[in-house]
């Protein structure tokens, strides 16, 4: 028997400033390990980070005192197991299939990339982050979801706002003020195109939901567009933004994706670099140990995806970007029942429509040599800028 | 144990042994069979263990359900018939030999 060993040094902010030299530390020399600051055991080996994902029983999502609850008006799906997790999931899924994709909203995607791709100027020192990655992730995902005439600006903030109150793990009164506000703002904004998506039935998510054979209440329908806005946006524009970094940071990589077409490569390293949501909690309902670790009922692991995507068991230097290093299961996306419901759609969106474009659009585009690309994060990460020169 | 044969989309195949009440996803996953990736661990939460049941054997194997259909839409591959998510199809006794056929993409 023996307990997790606890290390008090480490915080929060080295965690969001650094978490990489942090985890393999923690990976060779206390894979499962107490974390104070964070109040939750982390895993860092991706066979562990894997085995609880899986296993919704023994490790449950269902977490009573979630921020989450408060920042969303609901308990979401997020939150949920089994078969009621399973319903809700199901009652969208079909609007982020592939054949969906394909069939309704290909085209579209490929003429928004372009149109703002149109917009940015030439010969110019642009942030792609906040001037390309930010808004076609939100127009592209007002699409999916039906909400066509919400501005990318209101898919930014509601989904920031409910992404904020889903982190006031110190219920701070202001976030939830906030996103009190975002939740009126947007359920008046539903209720005004619900009459629209019942009489013209359509393949958005919200068209879906409401005309399905069995329906789901309808603010269960609400609180699924809300996760789907708070989950939607700023995890595609981390994505695009990292595989971008990391092409225009190793030329010789990007020539060779170039010449090979190697866009889904180069996507799938991207966010197994680094992943955008690195990090996810799981509720123990049952004592038990994990390599000889006890793991007690009631207590919180934190699943590190972020490290399991590094792990020396699965990649050789897993901290560089490397397309064509050799082929491992990442878990950027999860694993199990929440498996990330996006993965196809941003798969295709960023992976097959939005790379190739911008290359192709901008061949000679350099990151400006003199402006540092900032990383932050430790939930949620990725660059907070990309300054780039278009030519 | 329980022979599986899986057949890749060039026509080369491979034969492997596992346990009764296991799944064929996992049978996949434990001898490195790569065209089966199995992205959320036989949840039916994705469509990346999707494969096609031989003819002879559909029978005994059974159709999918529903649930299994609408997820199915998520395959890369051409959906068929014989199409089946290879974490739904439990192995026993009775689907020693089974022969399975992996598609060309798997998303």
């Amino acid at each position: 028997m023996a307990q997790a060993p606890i290390n008090e040094a480490v915080s929060l902010a080295d965690l969001a400033r650094d978490p990489y030299s942090i985890y393999r530390r923690m990976r060779l020399e206390t894979p499962i390990v107490e974390v104070p600051a964070a109040r939750r055991i982390m895993l860092t080996k991706a066979k562990h980070t894997r085995m609880v994902k899986d296993n919704a029983e023994l490790y449950s999502s269902d977490d009573p005192v979630t921020p989450m609850q408060r920042a969303f008006q609901a308990h979401t799906l997020m939150r949920k197991d089994g078969p009621e997790h399973r319903a809700e999931r199901m009652a969208m899924q079909k609007a982020l299939s592939p054949k969906v994709i394909k069939s309704d909203w290909a085209e579209l995607y490929r003429k928004i990339a372009s149109d703002y791709l149109d917009r940015l100027p030439r010969g110019e020192r642009v942030d792609l982050f906040t001037d390309l990655c930010g808004p076609v992730a939100a127009r592209i995902l007002a699409h999916i979801l039906g909400l066509d005439e919400a501005s990318d600006a209101d898919m930014m903030r509601w989904s920031q706002t409910l992404i904020d109150g889903a982190g006031n793990f110190g219920f701070a009164e202001d976030p939830f003020a906030k996103s009190d506000a975002a939740n009126a703002e947007m359920n008046a904004y539903f209720d005004r195109i619900e009459a629209r998506h019942r009489a013209e039935p359509n393949n958005s998510a919200f068209s879906i939901m409401l005309n399905a054979a069995n329906p789901l209440p309808i603010g269960q329908i609400h609180s699924n567009i809300k996760i789907a806005i708070g989950g939607g946006i700023n995890e595609p524009r981390d994505a695009l933004a990292t595989i971008l970094y990391g092409l225009l940071s190793n030329p010789e990589q990007l020539e060779e994706v170039k010449r090979t077409e190697a866009w889904s490569d180069a996507f799938e390293e991207g966010v197994r670099w680094v992943a955008p949501i690195q990090a996810s909690s799981r509720r123990v309902t049952e004592a038990h140990q994990i390599d000889g670790i006890d793991i007690p009922e009631g207590v919180t692991l934190m699943t590190i995806q972020a490290s399991a995507n590094h792990d020396e068991d699965l990649f050789e230097n897993g901290h560089l970007f490397d397309v064509f290093r050799k082929k491992a299961p990442h878990q950027a996306f999860g694993s199990g029942p929440h498996h990330c419901s996006g993965a196809q759609v941003a798969r295709k969106t960023v992976g097959e429509i939005m790379l190739p474009m911008i290359f192709e659009r901008f061949p000679n585009m350099e990151l400006v040599p003199d402006e540092k690309v900032i990383w932050h994060g430790f939930g949620f990460r990725g660059p907070l800028n990309l300054p780039v020169t278009l030519n | 144990m329980v022979e599986i044969t899986f057949v890749h989309p060039d026509g080369n195949r491979r034969t492997v042994g596992a346990a009764p009440g296991t799944s064929i996803m996992q049978a996949a996953r434990d001898n490195g069979i790569n065209e089966i990736i199995a992205e959320c661990g036989g949840a039916m939460a994705c469509a990346t263990c999707h494969c096609y049941v031989d003819d002879a054997w559909t029978d005994r194997v059974g159709r999918r359900d529903d649930a299994e259909d609408d997820m199915l839409d998520f395959a890369e591959g051409e959906v068929r018939d014989t199409s089946r998510l290879s974490c739904q199809i439990a192995l026993s006794e009775a689907l020693d030999g089974v022969i399975v056929h992996l598609p060309d993409v798997q998303g």
